[in-house]
């Protein structure tokens, strides 16, 4: 890229593999990863195309950057550079779907919605909420490639785990542009390493999703959400422990911290500053917090569900509440950051247990530094996503966004992981937004420099 | 074995820790699968800095290793060519902590899977998966294998049930993947090192989820008269939107061997049946018992009977899980395959083997975990006639065939391991293999640790480990039977 006639060669060698169509100098805001933009986008349309490109990135040491629908596009570390900008949006196909199998191929580009569409009409669902995955989210829709590339989940992992549990093959692109796969069609299948594995999660570092199999699963014909509300955290995680020895399985067990629920509601509308009235006393923060249980099954089920929880139960939702809701506490991140651009938000890994020293940690050093905690997370699997929202007057500097995060994952007990998902990008240069992992670091550079050691793949953006 | 070896692996794990006559290593030679080799010395480390310590006198000597749990495998997994060491971890065997707040048990490799649910149970939870020799079967060799089991349709097989491990590497370095947390950040290397047969590391200690014990179990016997009505049933409660926790079928004349073996209960005259387990909240359990019996009826069950107390339920269990052992008494030797097909390909399937077996004159029974299409097709033949040994090894050969053209898999949860490497490229080409192959140099590039499994030694991969020093290289035997 050091010329303008190279520049030239390869925009021509790409336009070769894709067309001309297909490709464009890709120096728009709208493909800005963290304030770099791409010199190229390419769309290529089968996966030898993609393999075509990657290998002349490759050879050229051209960066690689994949997209699918780009909703968490901005997730990870500035990268070191974007030579290409590959989307993936033409490989939008449902390759096969067997409901009586309770199996489905899908190209990597498909909407997760779209799929998840397809299964409905037969009853069928992958029990996965994460954000930007329902019908409803329009324009912005995530790609299955994107919810595999960043492990994405929502509040249903409670009771149904996650990609890695669903997931049963996976077609992609090495760095090198061999195209290989892991797995199968079979639900069942131990042949060879387990590449899905590997690739969920890695977060486009090792190469490139371009079809991925998976088990599905009988949707639930009906399910109940209770919300049960407690005056302190120790109450709420009192009661989750009770839950979890109980003999109810509910499908999601979320703890909402009180200034959560602020979120968990539409935008409110721009008011007129002349007309302004607050729609909660001054003075008066919340202060209660709440543990909602989904709930799905026969009548018989649900109505066990009611008596057992009895007076815990706050309020009870179905139907398009119900979904509503749901999807408001999936959304939560993002509507953090529809209102407050700036907030930090964290995802935390921990144990069941730590779940209750974690989010103390945060209501505590959430302060220290102006912002002001808020959280919605997992109960019975220690995914918990926290927002520290900075407050209007006095907002934090970068380097208080780095002593926060570092802060709050000191607090932290052992083995736990503290990822920052959003800060502004300026924050991002002062400090290592993944964090520490209890899984050895070496080993995983070592399963990086195998696959792509040239290092062309989102250089810069993961842990690796 | 060369002798310096012996005494510095006498020196690590101590004298008595240490097999090299060969009445003892005899014991070591085979698994619960077909394939046998002697191997040079057997090791019993009691803890992590030993196995450590014995991988790096590997490392440096360049002897390999293969880890060894009870050697229940079926796939050769555990068995070590010549001049190497079987590592022993079966006196790693303690249950370190039972952490029910968290739902985790941290155990050594060599705690017996039963035994970490006997443990677990009197706090109301279990370790679910279940193999079928899971009263033998280690934990750490459960990993290995990423093994499955009769009740893994709901719940998932053991990579959807361990969250950390720790492991020594091939070079004797010690390392962690994953913890108590559900999941962490960077690579899941966890999930990739579950059903890694052994190839990439030792796990030293093991980070498992517990499942809390179902308030409620229903154990169904659905009796059918032909086989067909049978497998179209399991097909009719895939779709129903019931998941059963088990859903297994056995076929008729094994009913018989296994009555005789251990008066489980089972009718003698049908020609197959169910067995259908249900767990969970009781309100749930009782409708979907009905609707199960129900979809059963509506295809041609015969009757459908439901345990009525936990000792009928363990003895239906007891039937199934000891059905191999059952033929043992009839037939000195047969061979199972663990080829997995589409769901619904389940009926054609049993035809198809059917017809192999009548066109080879074989007699082939099917027990298996029809609710996820996980067949174990028993190939009996005549051990001392080596004709019968050719032809079931074609039968074999046949219906693995036709598993992989109806899109499965080889293996649903014995693993590759000696056994079926040579069938790994009816499954995966050359890109793909080059693909593990790196991913395996990287753990271990010298292939020091359990050679020659899993992945088939094919010109392009000798290309591959051609730049570094490799263990002995011999010749890929044919698929063994």
């Amino acid at each position: 890229m050091s010329t303008v006639t190279e520049s030239g060669a390869i925009e021509r060698e790409l336009a070769s593999v894709a067309g001309e169509a297909w490709v464009s100098t890709g120096d728009s805001e709208a493909f800005e990863i963290n304030g770099i933009r791409p010199a190229w986008t390419v769309a290529p349309g089968s996966a030898e195309e993609v393999a075509a490109i990657l290998r002349i990135a490759n050879e050229r040491d051209l960066v690689v950057a994949p997209a699918g629908g780009s909703t968490k596009q901005q997730v990870g570390g500035i990268p070191e550079r974007i030579d290409i900008l590959l989307r993936l949006e033409r490989l939008n196909q449902i390759a096969h779907y067997d409901p009586g199998d309770l199996t489905i191929g899908v190209e990597a580009g498909i909407r997760f919605s779209e799929m998840q569409r397809a299964l409905t009409e037969h009853q069928q669902w992958i029990p996965l909420d994460a954000p930007f995955s329902s019908a409803a989210s329009k324009p912005k829709a995530a790609t299955i490639g994107g919810l595999l590339a960043t492990a994405s989940f929502g509040p249903l992992k409670s009771g149904f785990g996650g990609l890695r549990d669903f997931c049963i093959g996976l077609q992609f692109v090495t760095a090198d542009g061999k195209i290989a796969k892991g797995g199968g069609r079979v639900v069942k299948n131990v042949a060879g390493y387990d590449l899905m594995k590997l690739m969920i999660g890695s977060f486009g570092s090792l190469a490139i999703i371009t079809k991925a199999n998976f088990k599905v699963f009988p949707a639930p014909r009906q399910t109940c959400t209770f919300v049960c509300s407690f005056p302190s955290l120790p109450e709420a995680l009192k009661f989750r422990d009770a839950i979890l020895k109980s003999p109810l399985t509910p499908i999601c067990l979320e703890i909402i911290s009180p200034q959560a629920s602020e979120y968990l509601c539409n935008p409110p509308t721009p008011r007129n500053p002349d007309d302004y009235a607050p729609s909660q006393p001054v003075g008066q923060p919340p202060s209660t917090w709440y543990i909602a249980l989904r709930a799905t099954g026969s009548d018989n089920v649900l109505g066990r569900f009611r008596r057992e929880l009895g007076e815990q139960v706050a309020r009870e939702l179905e139907g398009g509440d119900e979904a509503q809701y749901w999807s408001w506490v999936a959304h939560f991140e993002y509507s953090i950051l529809e209102r407050h651009r700036n907030a930090l938000v964290v995802y935390t890994h921990v144990s069941i247990q730590n779940g209750g020293p974690a989010i103390q940690a945060l209501e505590k050093v959430a302060p220290d530094y102006n912002f002001v905690p808020a959280m919605v997370g997992r109960g019975a699997t220690g995914n918990l996503v926290m927002g520290f929202i900075p407050l209007a007057v006095g907002p934090p500097s970068a380097m208080e966004y780095a002593n926060c995060a570092s802060a709050f994952r000191s607090l932290l007990p052992a083995g736990s992981s503290a990822i920052v998902r959003h800060c502004p990008k300026e924050a991002k240069r002062h400090f290592d937004v993944w964090g520490s992992s209890p899984s050895d670091l070496t080993m995983m550079q070592a399963v990086k420099t195998a696959i792509d050691p040239k290092k062309i793949l989102n250089r810069g953006r993961f842990i690796v | 074995m060369d002798s310096s070896v012996l005494r510095q692996l006498r020196k690590i794990a101590g004298q008595e820790a240490v097999l090299d006559r060969p009445e003892d290593l005899m014991l070591y030679e085979y698994d619960a699968g077909v394939d046998k080799s002697r191997p040079g010395a057997v090791v019993f480390p009691q803890n992590t800095e030993q196995v450590s310590r014995i991988m790096r006198l590997a490392h440096e000597k360049k002897v390999p290793v293969v880890p060894r749990g009870a050697g229940t495998g079926l796939s050769g997994g555990a068995i070590a060519r010549k001049e190497a060491i079987v590592l022993s971890l079966a006196r790693m065997n303690r249950i370190l902590e039972l952490d029910i707040p968290n739902q985790r048990a941290v155990v050594q490799p060599g705690v017996v899977n039963l035994e970490l649910s006997n443990a677990a149970a009197p706090l109301g939870f279990y370790y679910a998966p279940d193999p079928s020799s899971q009263k033998a079967c280690t934990i750490g060799g459960n990993v290995a294998e990423n093994s499955g089991g009769p009740h893994t349709l709901a719940l998932g097989v053991t990579v959807n049930h361990v969250t950390g491990v720790e492991v020594v590497l091939p070079d004797g370095r010690v390392v962690e993947f994953g913890g108590k947390a559900q999941d962490s950040c960077g690579l899941d290397l966890t999930g990739f090192f579950v059903g890694s047969e052994g190839t990439l590391g030792i796990a030293t200690r093991i980070t498992v989820r517990l499942t809390r014990l179902p308030e409620s179990v229903a154990t169904l016997l659905a009796i059918f008269n032909n086989v067909q009505d049978a497998a179209n049933t399991v097909v009719a409660i895939t779709q129903s939107g019931i998941t059963p926790s088990a859903l297994e079928m056995i076929e008729g004349w094994l009913l018989q061997a296994i009555e005789a073996a251990v008066h489980a209960g089972y009718p003698l005259d049908a020609g197959a049946v169910l067995l259908i387990e249900l767990e969970g909240m009781k309100e749930a359990v009782e409708e979907q018992a009905e609707a199960v019996q129900l979809a059963c009826l509506n295809q041609k069950a015969r009757e459908v009977r439901r345990a009525k107390s936990e000792q009928e339920r363990q003895l239906l269990w007891l039937g199934r899980k000891t059905a191999f052992g059952a033929i043992g008494r009839i037939n000195s030797s047969y061979y199972t395959q663990d080829g997995v097909i589409p769901r619904t390909k389940i009926p054609s399937t049993l035809a198809e083997i059917a017809r192999i077996g009548e066109k080879y004159s074989l007699k082939i029974g099917n027990v298996f975990h029809a609710g996820d299409g996980n067949l174990h097709p028993l190939i009996l033949f005549d051990g001392r006639d080596p004709r019968g040994r050719e032809t079931s090894r074609l039968a074999a050969k046949e219906i693995m065939n036709y598993c992989m053209s109806v899109g499965g898999s080889i293996t649903g949860e014995h693993g590759v391991g000696m056994e079926k490497m040579n069938l790994m490229p009816l499954m995966f080409n050359e890109d793909d293999l080059n693909v593990m192959m790196r991913l395996r140099n990287a753990f271990n590039p010298e292939s020091i640790l359990n050679p020659q499994k899993m992945l088939p030694e094919t010109h392009m991969c000798r290309e591959i480990t051609a730049p570094l020093p490799k263990a002995k290289v011999e010749p890929v035997p044919e698929l063994h039977l």
